[in-house]
């Protein structure tokens, strides 16, 4: 980004200045001694694990900490020169805008047009003034043909920049968003990044953004803050930060510098354009097949039938008329098989998952699933209604749940006291109680988009209790936008679009096919099979050798 | 699942109708039902409304409403005939009843609880006809300046009732996901974990409307700052619908039709102690105004000019 749109030497979008806070009641501090500042039409990634601070300082950054949480605040935050430990959320409003990860809960009018509209009505501006602001912002986020619509009609990527139109329509300097894809396809994920660094670039907001997949948004960034246990652990340009990420944090690399790192390559390569420049050249393409029989499933009749479709399809109501949600799907899963279910936010995985465990009736067509299934759906926290564990799941078959799943340790811990991914695994283990003969499992374990809002090791435990639960017999199935997860844990992909299988094969051919439903370093390498960073680092070692 | 009686916008004379217009046309008719007790005039009313949603697009919240009203008139019908003993056609003795002392069930107190049940069904088409056409948004901007923290809990409230069904649906698919060795959930732990998810969603949505202003004053400074970004500004364009006035106009005639008839004797029914259902020119020219006073929302269809 020019020095022109970065404009260094005005006051600053954001300062803090050794900031501390403690949310009431608890037991250590959120954020401890932070210090940054932000330059007006800056771009900066805020990066960092779980519970490392970064939701808790974008929250300081709009005023909703202290001002709405409570708790305990030292130190100064300065938002384009207004004191927002000072001024409430309000007050800020006009000069910083908060998109949060969640967008159902961001939105308060029924209609679209109104929702924009709010924030221009609270502070007073004219009806004139708000017309051509609403227009405006609605023309920049490209979704002016959606003004006109009630938001519980829109799909996640649609609600989610009605909210950052909202958070823009008053123009402010900075704009914070809390992990704004982690909800959205890969499509409609790319696309909100995109749209973000144009907007920084048009209309020089500087945009603050918290994300656990950096791949996404690394090149888009002019600056990246890495965040560790409440404090500052970096601040730098993108390829340091991932110089730095390799040495002390490598849960923090994306795939490609990984990649690049395993194969001794240098620098260490921000997106996919600067690492394919990088390759350009390289003579790897003649050894892809190779790598083929990593990503290759298992013989179909291995094992024994899981779950099988046929013609199958499923009709649901939404809101302006009912819809073929399922187009008569075929798919049949074999005991032992690791899949995952992917496509676009509405293309039918969640429907093909509560049709499998019974909650929705087909209109036609048939699905089996001889040995029953388990399915854990997208919010684990609704299977959780008791306040002990051991009252979730009483006797014998809920301590072989809890066995199952790793938490045999837990019976008499509150719920609400594990950490998110034990909470994740108890709720699957209720879903497991009872279903099991001995050690045996279900014949399906599902899983609805269960790397939602998790870091790389948190899904990498994730990842070895899908492997555990294959290895007990179990097909495991996940319904996930995550590709990157995706080619660690599955050697199977099926590919959704509008209800329709359009693909479905061996993880490291789906996943290597395409742009948007490919991993990072397949989209650098462009090699069959290859999609994660210990492949495409073999093939490049070896095409080095090969040239020698 | 979306409620058929949710806000659906639409291009349509109620639609583009302010707030007050299109209450006071439905608020008209709803209080016709209230005024008489006429079968004839409550079947014209709830007639009226039923082409006033057809037309208006909400057929769908019609038929919903016509369901409920239907389960909620029945109950009233039977209560009626087991409570009242007023009335000479007994239709069965049903002898000393616990509370109730002797019932006899009379044709008479079925046909007042008939006609209370159909009051009740075209109060309901009425509501759900303003339901789904009647944007809230435009109610809550409305209601603002008059009453804000009435204005802020409805916003509240509208937006957390979906929301809260969302939830209750979802918390029911998983209590079905459990396996059969887990512990059931009953209803008491459904409740609680939905009120709780529930409070977490209002402090959500109430963090966005902070972050939205809402409890910001319009300030001197702040409208300065619109006007300095903004430059010279036109007069700020008014919302207004040609078929404004249709609506006012219609609902008027309506209120007005029924009180002037009401003393000719338009209300020609008495259940008690024989039914007597009158036909009055009055009740029939009433009934008939009102049936076509469910044109109101219809569109004009522009005409095409012969090139």
């Amino acid at each position: 980004m020019s020095e022109l749109a970065i404009r260094r030497g005005a006051a600053p979008a954001l300062a803090i200045e050794g900031l501390s806070y403690a949310y009431p009641r608890a037991t250590g501090a959120a954020l401890a001694d932070v210090s940054l500042e932000i330059a007006p039409g800056e771009f900066v990634l805020l990066a960092g694990r779980s519970a490392s601070g970064k939701s808790t300082l974008l929250k300081a950054a709009c005023g909703l900490v202290p001002h709405f949480h409570g708790g305990e605040i030292d130190g100064a935050v300065t938002v384009a020169g207004l004191d927002a430990v000072e001024l409430g959320p309000a007050e800020l409003a006009a000069v910083v805008g908060y998109v949060a990860q969640d967008p159902e809960t961001q939105v308060v009018s029924t209609t679209v047009a109104a929702e924009i509209e709010l924030p221009l009505e609270m502070r007073g501006d004219p009806a004139a003034a708000r017309a051509r602001a609403v227009e405006e912002v609605a023309l920049a986020l490209a979704v002016p043909h959606l003004l006109g619509r009630t938001v519980d009609t829109l799909s996640g990527g649609e609600l989610q920049r009605v909210a950052l139109a909202a958070a823009l329509v008053t123009r402010p300097s900075l704009i914070l968003l809390d992990e704004p894809t982690s909800q959205l396809d890969p499509v409609a994920g790319d696309e909100l990044i995109w749209l973000l660094r144009r907007l920084n670039e048009e209309w020089g907001v500087a945009v603050l953004l918290a994300e656990h997949r950096l791949e996404r948004c690394l090149a888009a960034a002019d600056r990246v803050v890495a965040m560790d246990a409440g404090a500052v652990a970096f601040a730098g340009p993108p390829a340091e930060f991932l110089a730095w990420a390799i040495d002390s944090d490598p849960a923090l690399e994306t795939p490609a510098a990984r990649l690049f790192s395993m194969a001794g390559i240098a620098p260490l390569p921000t997106g996919v354009r600067q690492a394919r420049q990088a390759l350009a050249g390289r003579e790897s393409e003649a050894r892809a097949g190779a790598f083929l029989s990593h990503g290759e499933s298992k013989s179909p009749s291995a094992e024994a039938m899981a779950m099988r479709s046929r013609d199958l399809w499923v009709e649901l109501e939404r809101g302006d008329g009912a819809r073929d949600v399922l187009r008569g799907v075929d798919l049949e899963l074999r005991g032992g098989e690791r899949v995952a279910l992917m496509g676009r936010n509405g293309a039918g995985k969640s429907t093909l998952l509560k049709t499998a465990a019974g909650l929705i009736e087909p209109v036609r067509g048939k699905l089996e699933v001889p040995g029953g299934i388990a399915l854990l759906t997208q919010n684990p926290g609704d299977y959780l209604v008791r306040e002990r564990v051991g009252d979730e799941l009483p006797g014998e078959a809920g301590l072989a749940a809890l066995r199952v799943v790793g938490l045999e340790h837990a019976a008499a811990a509150d719920p609400r006291d594990l950490s998110g991914g034990e909470r994740q695994r108890l709720a699957l283990a209720i879903a497991l109680a009872g279903q099991m003969e001995g050690e045996r499992l279900p014949g399906v374990v599902a899983l609805d988009e269960p790397t939602r809002g998790m870091d790389r090791g948190r899904k990498a435990d994730l990842g070895s209790l899908i492997g555990d639960l294959a290895g007990r017999g179990a097909a495991v199935v996940v319904a996930t936008h995550d590709v990157e997860f995706a080619a660690e844990f599955a050697e199977r992909v099926v590919l959704l679009g509008d209800g329709v299988t359009i693909a479905d094969g061996a993880a490291g051919e789906i996943l290597s096919g395409g742009w948007y439903f490919a991993t990072e370093v397949a989209r650098v390498l462009d090699l069959p099979g290859v999609v994660t960073p210990e492949q495409g680092a073999a093939a490049l070692r070896e095409a080095g050798e090969g040239r020698g | 699942m979306r409620s058929p009686f949710a806000y659906m916008p639409r291009f349509g004379p109620l639609q583009a109708a302010s707030p007050a217009a299109a209450v006071a046309y439905l608020g008209a008719l709803a209080a016709v039902a209230f005024l008489y007790s006429s079968p004839l005039v409550l079947l014209a009313t709830g007639v009226a409304l039923a082409l006033a949603g057809r037309l208006a697009g909400a057929w769908g919240a019609v038929r919903a409403a016509i369901r409920i009203g239907l389960a909620i008139a029945l109950p009233i019908v039977l209560v009626n005939a087991l409570v009242v003993n007023r009335g000479e056609t007994v239709l069965a003795r049903l002898g000393e009843w616990p509370l109730f002392g002797q019932v006899d069930v009379t044709a008479e107190a079925l046909a007042d609880g008939a006609v209370f049940g159909l009051r009740a069904v075209v109060v309901m088409i009425a509501f759900a006809v303003y339901s789904a056409c009647v944007d809230p948004d435009r109610v809550l901007r409305a209601l603002r300046p008059l009453a804000g923290r009435s204005a802020l809990t409805a916003t509240l409230v509208s937006r957390l009732v979906p929301v809260a069904a969302a939830d209750a649906a979802r918390l029911r698919d998983a209590a079905r996901l459990r396996g059969p060795g887990a512990a059931e959930v009953g209803r008491a732990p459904l409740a609680r974990r939905l009120l709780a998810g529930s409070l977490d969603r209002a402090v959500d949505v109430a963090a966005t409307l902070e972050l939205r202003g809402y409890s910001l004053e319009p300030s001197p400074m702040t409208r300065a700052q619109a006007g300095g970004r903004s430059g010279p500004r036109p007069s700020p364009p008014k919302r207004r619908s040609r078929y404004e006035r249709r609506f006012y106009l219609v609902g008027a005639l309506v209120l007005a039709a029924a009180i002037a008839a009401k003393p000719l004797g338009a209300d020609g029914f008495d259940a008690y102690p024989t039914v007597q259902l009158g036909f009055a020119p009055a009740t029939v020219a009433l009934a008939a105004l009102i049936v076509l006073s469910g044109l109101a929302p219809l569109r004009r269809q522009p005409r095409r000019r012969r090139v």
